[in-house]
């Protein structure tokens, strides 16, 4: 009995150093200690004799099978661990397998930057026609014929009493006729200009407008509510000026200018939008009671303020649409 | 508008007030600044000096050498020059110098190896004429080191300013000093009048005649006899070149000068070319014609304002002047027009003849009425003085209805109501009569005020308060941010487009945007286009009624820059008109549309996989992904179209809710293509959004998660090769109970093999019930009845 469990062990030591992968060594443990390994049988036989001689071999069988196991265990777990290291050959450098993510248009996405301000605002989203009336493009908005104002927009006309729109205000039109105030509202949308188109102007561009008419509307909220566009936009530390002007459907008007500083070159001031306090008569043409209501409008083009934001100097490639230009934004 | 300071400065005094703050101040008075040209910083380091010594240079045959002594300094000069001589008085730009109407600096230099420090100037050089011939040489009197800005006196500084139409008052140079006169609470003083006059009435030499006094409320004449015509002097001729004008002759300047002086236009005929000694103001006749100063013959509209002597017409009125009575260098006797009349009538005429004049740009935004008899007496006082006349006795005055001042109300407590911050009395009328407006009465509540004639766009109350912020300053008026809960109901028109716009990023599209204007052969093949009056160009006359012209350009456009594999969309307003003549809204549809288009390869040869074509199956897939994820696919309906004769594309299918088509996707037409210049294939959906956008998505409840196991069965039929897929699905579909969950296609074979003319399809079935395992047998008697239904009905066999 003493022979064999030595020679067991003898011969466990001779095929465990032979053992290179979890396969033989899968094998060994078969073999030596599985339900009919060499080991097992082994205490089969031990279970056999005679109870006086179970002291004398008990101890070295028992020693010989966990040193087995303990052999065992170790070099399986070492096995396993360089096993998976080395399972996955992968290189690393490798580009991933191509998903192709679209986008939006740089000018959508500019105005969705703008919208997004006003949103926060407690600002409504309408949208209108791009083909309009004279009268609710102009005679609506305090324009009379013949007016020199009129000059101011160079329109595209279908016929005396249709034209394509030349500002969004139409929607503030529509929006005042169907609505009782508060009326809180951002609309953007094309507007078209009967001008040659340049690096500088396009026969279309988007405009964004604003309207807000309730009791309470002033020119200062007007104008803090504005700052707080222009800081949130431009940044914190954005110098700007607001300036008398003229626009017909408000009254004071305003345009805002901010302070454009390019690296290296003289700095200049830029407008950037108007707007004004809603002019009396068109609170009275959409039969809003111009005294109890007041409000305030303002409007600014998407396509200069992403000229400027992006570094943009000719308007046309917004229209070009060239992939190399849409990748890049 | 061009503002020189100079000028600016006889009518106000600005001592203590820098340019910067009078610049800084019109911009802030709505007076915009567009532009300023300091004329001594133009002429920065141009300098008077002295020739001390010439000499031949040693290089060069044509050049000299020069030694110009500055002051107490000695600069070395090559000048190339023949008339340079020792001795001279001229202009050195010396180093740092930039030359006037270029952007040429001098600089330190070496010229065939002789130094040189600055350049000795000519005329053309100076930007003071063309003349280039030699150096200029200045009286030997000039003191050598004095600047060459103050030899010529061109110590102004230019203003242009930006004026919007509703300020038709600042259109001189004292319109726009009033502004400056309220801003700065400074008096504007206006040059005095003083005429000499002779015996001679001028009733007894000329007499006026209105016939029309609703477009000519005022006419007013001043007469100047035997005036010798002849250039101007210096100080008129300065004034008017400040400002980019030419001066032609002294009655002419005059008339120039006092317009943009106080605005009013003036016109200085020929008197003794005035047949009868006459004016008469009438309306044009049916069809009259008439030749005006720029030689062209105009052709007159009955609404037309004419001034005419007793025979013929002698000018439009306000607009412009006649050759036939022109002022010419022997005429003798003026006759001075200084007169009003209605704004829109001159804006009617010149819009139509297409004529924008000094005078009626000023006259069509509103004129003062009550300047003109002002205006024609310092007029008539100049052209006297300047050309040795005489002022005949007296002014004719036509005036029948006079027009009064108009009374504006203005409520204190409305003011804090529009503006949002209080402003005390004493400072409202404080900026109320610097601007010359005279308060009429006035209690702690309400103050009105009799508003002059020049300022035509102050009607209303509101246009009081307009002043008063405008003069108190908009950079004063507080920033109030107040950020209030809105209340009110909160609408996002835009909200379904921003989701088809992230679903189609995601989906890998590329957003594009494209001029909605076509020419209109373009745009006939794709609809029934609305065309526009007043185009820029032929190849923008109609407004799109289709996105694909946009589109396909724009695939065009990227193909030949080598951008092959597109995907690519747009949303934009589609318009068609359905009567020829567009009188109501009725008349025509304004749709908005989404347009997606694929082409190229759906990938390159990578080293993960081969290069593939885009085809159909990769646009019905998209289309599919993408109706899922913005509304309720389930409700829309599919039609395909396997062969078109007309419309777009070669074969397609069609999106509908209900009965009605909104959306239409395939291969476009290669016949379509080629006009593009297109060879390649393109897919491309078109859907109408306003359509798309009415299906009611209703909340997505959630579904109990499966508790119980699915079981898949497969089969595959071997069938006839023109039955479709669909055909197959609907069998299998009808023929089993609802146990059956989906039906999935997962293999299509073609070959020999199977006989001529027969294909292969192979699908997954897949069962289960919400409420309890299904055992093989419920699957199988499910399974089988679907085989047998396709067997039968289709004629096919089961394969394997």
């Amino acid at each position: 009995m003493l022979d064999k469990i030595e020679l067991a062990e003898k011969n466990y030591k001779v095929e465990f150093d032979a053992v290179n992968n979890l396969e033989s060594i899968e094998e060994l443990r078969i073999k030596y200690l599985g339900r009919k390994g060499i080991f097992t049988e082994l205490f089969e036989e031990f279970k056999q004799l005679p109870k006086d001689e179970k002291p004398k071999y008990g101890q070295v069988l028992n020693k010989a099978k966990s040193f087995a196991q303990k052999e065992y265990d170790e070099l399986k777990s070492k096995l396993e661990k360089s096993e998976s290291e080395k399972k996955e050959n992968i290189d690393l450098t490798l580009d991933g397998r191509n998903v192709e993510l679209g986008s939006k248009h740089v000018l959508t996405q500019t105005l969705d930057e703008i919208k997004q301000i006003f949103k926060g605002l407690g600002f409504s989203i309408y949208e209108g026609p791009e083909l309009e009336s004279d009268h609710n493009n102009f005679e609506m908005l305090n324009f009379p014929a013949d007016h020199p104002a009129r000059d101011m927009q160079d329109t595209f006309f279908i016929n005396d009493n249709f034209l394509l729109r030349t500002h969004t205000s139409p929607v503030q039109v529509r929006l005042m006729e169907n609505n009782k105030p508060p009326i809180r509202a951002l609309m953007p949308g094309k507007v078209y200009r009967n001008e040659a188109i340049s690096a500088k102007s396009y026969c279309l561009f988007h405009q964004v407008e604003g309207l807000y008419v309730d009791e309470d509307v002033t020119f200062a909220e007007l104008k803090g509510t504005l700052v707080v566009f222009l800081k949130q936009f431009f940044g914190e530390d954005v110098k700007y000026r607001f300036r008398p002007s003229f626009f017909p459907f408000t009254e004071p008007s305003a345009e805002v200018d901010v302070w454009w500083q390019p690296k290296g070159k003289e700095g200049r001031w830029l407008e950037i939008l108007g707007c004004g306090m809603v002019d009396p008569n068109v609170l009275e043409n959409v039969k809003i009671d111009n005294e109890k209501y007041v409000g305030y409008a303002f409007g600014m083009g998407v396509e200069r303020i992403a000229m400027l934001k992006y570094g943009i100097g000719d308007i046309r490639v917004f229209f070009d649409n060239d992939k190399r230009f849409l990748k890049q934004f | 508008m061009k503002l020189s300071l100079n000028w600016l400065k006889q009518y106000i005094d600005l001592d203590g007030i820098s340019t910067e703050d009078v610049v800084e101040n019109l911009t802030t008075a709505g007076l915009e600044v567009d532009d300023v040209i300091d004329q001594k910083k133009l002429y920065n380091n141009f300098i008077v000096g002295y020739v001390k010594e010439r000499e031949n240079h040693p290089n060069a045959d044509k050049l000299s050498l020069c030694k110009v002594e500055v002051g107490s300094e000695i600069f070395p000069i090559v000048c190339g020059a023949p008339n340079v001589k020792a001795g001279q008085k001229i202009v050195l730009a010396k180093v740092g110098a930039v030359i006037p109407n270029s952007d040429f600096t001098i600089a330190k230099a070496k010229i065939r190896g002789e130094e040189s420090m600055g350049m000795i100037c000519s005329e053309r050089e100076l930007g003071i004429s063309d003349n280039h011939d030699g150096i200029m040489v200045l009286d030997s009197e000039i003191k050598s080191g004095t600047d060459f800005s103050d030899v010529f006196g061109f110590n102004d500084v230019i203003i242009d300013i930006d004026i919007t139409p509703n300020r038709a008052d600042a259109f001189s140079h004292i319109g726009s000093t009033r502004d400056l006169a309220a801003i700065f609470g400074r008096k504007l003083k206006l040059p005095e009048i003083s005429l000499t006059e002779t015996e001679e009435e001028i009733n007894a030499i000329a007499s006026i005649e209105i016939e029309n006094d609703i477009d000519c409320p005022r006419y007013v004449a001043k007469v100047v006899k035997n005036v010798t015509i002849k250039e101007s002097p210096k100080w008129l001729t300065d004034r008017l070149t400040s400002i980019g004008l030419r001066p032609i002759n002294n009655v002419v300047d005059v008339t120039n000068f006092i317009l943009y002086e106080i605005g009013q236009p003036l016109h200085a005929f020929d008197l003794d070319k005035l047949a009868g000694n006459k004016i008469i103001v009438r309306s044009a006749g049916k069809d009259e014609k008439f030749i005006t100063l720029d030689s062209k013959e105009r052709k007159l509209l009955e609404t037309d304002l004419l001034i005419c002597d007793a025979e013929k017409p002698v000018a439009i009125a306000g607009v412009m002047g006649g050759e036939n009575s022109e002022v010419t260098t022997s005429t003798k006797n003026i006759l001075i027009e200084s007169a009003y009349f209605r704004p829109s009538s001159i804006r009617k005429t010149s819009k139509k003849l297409g004529l924008q004049t000094d005078a009626s740009i000023r006259f069509e935004r509103g004129c003062d009425v009550n300047i003109t008899l002002y205006a024609a007496q310092r007029a008539a006082q100049l052209i006297s003085e300047l050309g040795n006349g005489e002022i005949v006795k007296g002014e004719i005055d036509i005036y029948p209805n006079k027009i009064s001042l108009k009374e504006v109300s203005l409520r204190i407590s409305r003011i804090k109501k529009i503006l949002g911050f209080e402003i005390t009395i004493p400072k409202i009328k404080e900026i109320f009569s610097g601007l010359e407006f005279e308060i009429v009465s006035e209690t702690n509540e309400i103050l009105t005020y009799l508003i002059p004639t020049f300022r035509h766009d102050i009607e209303r109350e509101i246009d009081l308060i307009e002043e008063i912020a405008r003069i108190y300053g908009y950079d004063n008026i507080p920033e109030i941010a107040k950020i209030g809960v809105s209340v009110e109901r909160r609408v996002d028109n835009s909200s379904f487009n921003d989701k088809v716009r992230e679903t189609l990023a995601g989906l890998g599209f590329y957003e594009i945007i494209t001029n909605s204007l076509l020419n209109v052969e373009l745009a006939s093949k794709y609809g029934n286009p609305i065309g526009v009056l007043n185009p820029q160009s032929f190849e923008m006359s109609h407004i799109r009624p289709s996105l694909f012209p946009g589109m396909l350009a724009t695939i065009s456009r990227n193909i030949k820059v080598n951008e092959k594999n597109l995907k690519l969309y747009e949303i934009g307003h589609v318009i068609t008109k359905f009567n020829d003549v567009i009188s109501d809204f009725s008349d025509f549809e304004e749709t908005e549309h989404l347009l997606f288009a694929i082409t190229g390869n759906a990938n390159e040869d990578e080293w993960y996989s081969k290069k593939r074509e885009t085809d159909f199956y990769d646009l019905k897939g998209l289309a599919s992904s993408f109706f899922k994820s913005v509304t309720d696919k389930s409700r829309i309906k599919v039609k395909y179209n396997q062969s078109l004769g007309e419309g777009m594309f070669e074969y397609s299918i069609c999106n509908l809710i209900g009965k009605n088509t909104f959306a239409e996707g395939g291969k476009v037409k290669a016949e379509v293509l080629k006009e593009f210049g297109i060879s390649q294939n393109v897919f491309a959906f078109d859907i109408n959004l306003t359509e798309l956008k009415k299906i009611e998505v209703e909340l997505n409840r959630f579904t109990e998660l499966l508790k119980f196991p699915k079981i898949k069965k497969d089969c595959a039929f071997v069938l006839d090769s023109n039955i479709d897929y669909n055909a197959v699905v609907k069998i299998i579909e009808s023929s089993n109970s609802n146990l059956l969950k989906n039906v999935k296609l997962f293999d299509i074979f073609e070959s020999e093999s199977l006989g001529s003319n027969k294909k292969s399809l192979a699908f997954e079935l897949t069962y289960f019930n919400e409420n309890k395992t299904l055992t093989e047998e419920e699957v199988d008697k499910e399974f089988w009845k679907a085989i047998e239904s396709v067997k039968t009905k289709l004629n096919a066999e089961l394969r394997g």
